[in-house]
């Protein structure tokens, strides 16, 4: 394999590879602050692919492309963190999933209001530390075993 | 000579101006509303007089050198449009046929005017009814002075408006809106025959036009009642083509004078007010149907046939409607019925197509505008006296309250009855006398026009009979008034009274004054289209027949009298025997010829109507219906994608990546 074409290989693998995760925090997490990261990350991966390419053409366009790509991106985080700001304010919330009735009046709902359901954490009886300044409950001696 | 071509152009201007100037400013007008009209009125009328005397004057002077083919002037305004480059001109034309008809028609518009400025002093529409009435007066004396068939059928159309526009003035009333619809439908009905007589003109003659078309003084195109053609041996070949010719143009004029079985509309169109009735539904638009017969003389010559149809039909119609008019409770009902069996006198005259006959329907035209006019102007009277109620069982013995009123409903009835010397006897004793020597001829024809001769006879009597039961029953006897009258003054003011006495004063002289003289019979046989007639040896049944016929018309009088002056038993057992043997019902319920026109005509028409109706609802909007709400269906299919979970649109953006990647790929 030609040197140049191995190091574009490489730089499109990683471009990918943060590609690739992006979209998959972008599809799978319901943090509007992680979706968003996932967005800038899939961007980053666009770049290093651009940035792969600039080199394999020995050409600044890519990299050019880059820096163009970086102001849009800091335009879209003022108004991306602005919309969160206002959508966290509005319901209390960054859960996403609260944001499921968005359709017209006469559709149905398709999915689940999560602010409709019983919010209380379900009962799991998780071990406890004991209260500070008392001293815990020992069973009575005569159980004691003999030997430790 | 130049003065006639001002003239004719003046009578229809001059009411269109007014009528124009009464609709833009009426409202400002204020009391005065009726100036403008009665002034351009007062100038038409003027105009016509003038140009009857410059006709006059120019046959005495043309008398000496030309032949006698009588008097015409035409006047070609422009050119309309041109069919196979054959134009259809703007032509009026002056002739004593036409003068007479414009002198009618501008002087009664002009009284009826006068009249209706005290009869509707009140009334809020008035601008409205002012320029309605210029309209009137502009359309008709436009359709008697066009020299063209196919402006004649436009302004035929115009006066049909124009009539339903006034028959519907009180448009809040249902009845009255109801009326005008029926009006307007029915003369439409006529009318069509009337277009496709046009039609079958223009095939025959190809051309419209009445006169010849001069170049130079040389013929460059036969009219249809050109000097040219007239003074042929021949002038109209193709004798079946005539006669269906002059059956469309009968059919045209039965539905616009009202003739059996055409007749429904008019007593309906009573619901208008009475100077609409006395102006259009008793002395102009009506007689239009008979004018266009007049006109039309020398085809109806021609074809023969046609103008016993003529007659007969207005035969039946003179006996129905006299027949009916005996039983009638409204008022003006009475007068319309008779006003459709006068207009039968006059198609028994004018459909003897012979110069005198139309000469005696024309007279009959004419008197019969006057007390015609003058009997439903004095009815306007009494209606405002018993705050507009019309039945005469509600009211009676108003000859103290309504004196001068009195005076002139009892001129114009004498009129009407025909008694010696009034108006009526003058022009009704020629009808009967051309119909019975066109009876005594001979022949199978002769047969049928002893009939009509022998009905139009008998009917003298039963005219004088109704209109003297409707007087008697109005004036005389007990006095009675409805609760209605309250509010009403004693007589009408003098804007109502003074063209009542100028109409019956005109019925007291026209007569005497026009026909004993020969004068009438002598100018209007100078129009071109009568003087081609054959002539006929004068003939004079002697004294019996105007003696006999005075006699029968004051045996009516009498009989009304002696029935109705004073409460009578013997009417009650007469009237009593008549509901008996059915007559009493048949006469008042009109022969029934309404329920009739329902059975046969609107019964159908409306379930017609049902169906297409269904039709249009179920299947014509059904199916633009579903075509829409299938595009409705296939958007909504769409629209589930809109679910509003914004975590199903980030999916359905990486889903869509992935699929436009896999495309470009």
């Amino acid at each position: 394999m030609n040197p140049s074409v191995e190091l574009l290989f490489h730089y499109q693998l990683v471009g990918a590879l943060l590609f690739g995760i992006g979209v998959v925090g972008f599809l799978s997490r319901r943090n509007q602050i992680v979706l968003f990261l996932s967005v800038e990350m899939m961007l980053q991966g666009a770049a290093v692919s651009l940035v792969g390419w600039g080199r394999y053409h020995q050409d600044w366009g890519g990299q050019v492309l880059i820096l163009v790509s970086i102001t849009i991106a800091a335009c879209e985080a003022a108004v991306g963190l602005a919309l969160i700001l206002m959508l966290e304010h509005r319901r209390g919330s960054l859960d996403l999933a609260l944001w499921c009735r968005l359709h017209e009046d006469d559709l149905p709902d398709a999915a689940p209001d999560p602010s409709e359901e019983d919010l209380a954490p379900p009962e799991i009886d998780w071990p406890r530390l004991p209260t500070a300044g008392l001293l815990p409950e020992t069973p009575p001696e005569d159980e004691y075993r003999d030997h430790v | 000579m130049s003065e006639w071509i001002s003239l004719v152009i003046l009578i229809p201007a001059l009411p269109l101006v007014g009528s124009i100037v009464t609709a833009l400013v009426g409202r400002r007008l204020g009391e005065r509303v009726g100036l403008p009209v009665i002034v351009a009125l007062v100038g038409s009328s003027c105009a016509s007089i003038a140009l009857v005397v410059e006709m006059v004057r120019a046959m005495a002077t043309e008398s000496a050198g030309e032949s006698s083919l009588g008097f015409e002037r035409i006047l070609t305004v422009g050119s309309w449009i041109a069919v196979d480059a054959r134009p259809i001109g703007v032509a009026l034309r002056a002739d004593p046929l036409t003068a007479v008809m414009l002198t009618v028609v501008s002087l009664v518009s002009l009284l009826v005017a006068i009249y209706s400025t005290g009869y509707l002093r009140d009334d809020p529409g008035r601008p409205r009814y002012f320029a309605f009435i210029g309209l009137f007066a502009f359309s008709m004396t436009m359709l008697v002075s066009v020299s063209n068939f196919l402006l004649l059928y436009l302004f035929w159309e115009w006066v049909g408006l124009c009539s339903y526009l006034l028959i519907g003035y009180w448009y809040q009333k249902p009845s009255a809106a109801a009326a005008a619809k029926k009006a307007f439908l029915t003369t439409r009905l006529g009318d069509l025959g009337l277009l496709i007589g046009l039609f079958l003109i223009w095939m025959q003659f190809g051309t419209f036009d009445f006169h010849d078309t001069l170049v130079e003084g040389k013929v460059v195109a036969q009219g249809i009642f050109g000097l040219s053609r007239l003074s042929a041996a021949a002038p109209y070949a193709g004798t079946w083509m005539v006669t269906t010719i002059c059956l469309l143009m009968t059919w045209a004029a039965m539905g616009k004078s009202a003739q059996f079985p055409l007749h429904v509309w008019l007593p309906d169109a009573m619901e208008g007010p009475s100077p609409v009735s006395a102006l259009i539904h008793a002395a102009t638009m009506v007689t239009a149907g008979v004018y266009l017969i007049a006109r039309s003389a020398p085809l109806f010559a021609a074809s023969g046939s046609a103008g016993l149809v003529v007659a007969v039909i207005g035969a039946i119609s003179a006996t129905g409607a006299a027949l009916v008019a005996l039983t009638q409770t409204d008022m003006k009902r009475v007068l319309a019925y008779s006003t459709i069996s006068q207009l039968g006198y006059m198609f028994m005259a004018v459909g003897l197509a012979s110069s005198t006959g139309v000469a005696s329907g024309m007279f009959h035209l004419v008197t019969h505008a006057f007390f015609k006019a003058l009997l439903f102007l004095a009815a306007g009277n009494v209606l405002v006296a018993t705050g507009h109620v019309l039945d005469l069982r509600r009211f009676g013995g108003l000859r103290h309250r309504l004196p001068a009123t009195c005076v002139m409903f009892g001129i114009g009835a004498l009129g009407l009855a025909g008694l010696f010397p009034l108006a009526g006897f003058w022009s009704k004793e020629p009808i009967l006398m051309a119909l019975s020597a066109r009876a005594s001829q001979g022949g199978p024809e002769g047969a049928v026009w002893l009939v009509c001769y022998l009905l139009a006879f008998l009917m003298t009597f039963v005219t004088a009979f109704y209109i003297a039961r409707v007087y008697f029953v109005t004036f005389f006897g007990p006095y009675r008034m409805p609760d209605e009258s309250k509010a009403t003054k004693p007589e009408s003011c003098r804007a109502m009274t003074v063209p009542l006495g100028v109409l019956a004063s005109a019925t007291v002289l026209i007569g005497v004054a026009l026909k004993p003289t020969g004068w009438f019979d002598r100018f209007l046989a100078q129009t071109p289209t009568l003087a081609c007639l054959a002539p006929e040896e004068p003939f004079h049944a002697g004294l019996m027949v105007e003696l006999v016929g005075t006699a029968v018309v004051l045996a009516g009088i009498l009989l009304a009298a002696f029935l109705y002056l004073r409460p009578n038993r013997l009417l009650d057992v007469l009237s009593q025997m008549m509901r008996r043997l059915g007559l009493y019902q048949l006469s008042q319920g009109k022969f029934f010829v309404d329920e009739l026109f329902y059975a046969l005509v609107v019964g159908p028409l409306l379930r017609v109507a049902a169906w297409s109706g269904w039709f249009d609802d179920r299947v014509v909007d059904r199916s633009a219906d579903e075509v829409g709400r299938a595009a409705g269906r296939l958007g909504g299919l769409l629209r589930l994608t809109q679910n509003g979970v914004v975590s199903f649109y980030a999916l359905a953006m990486m889903v869509g990546l992935v699929a436009l990647l896999m495309v470009i790929w």
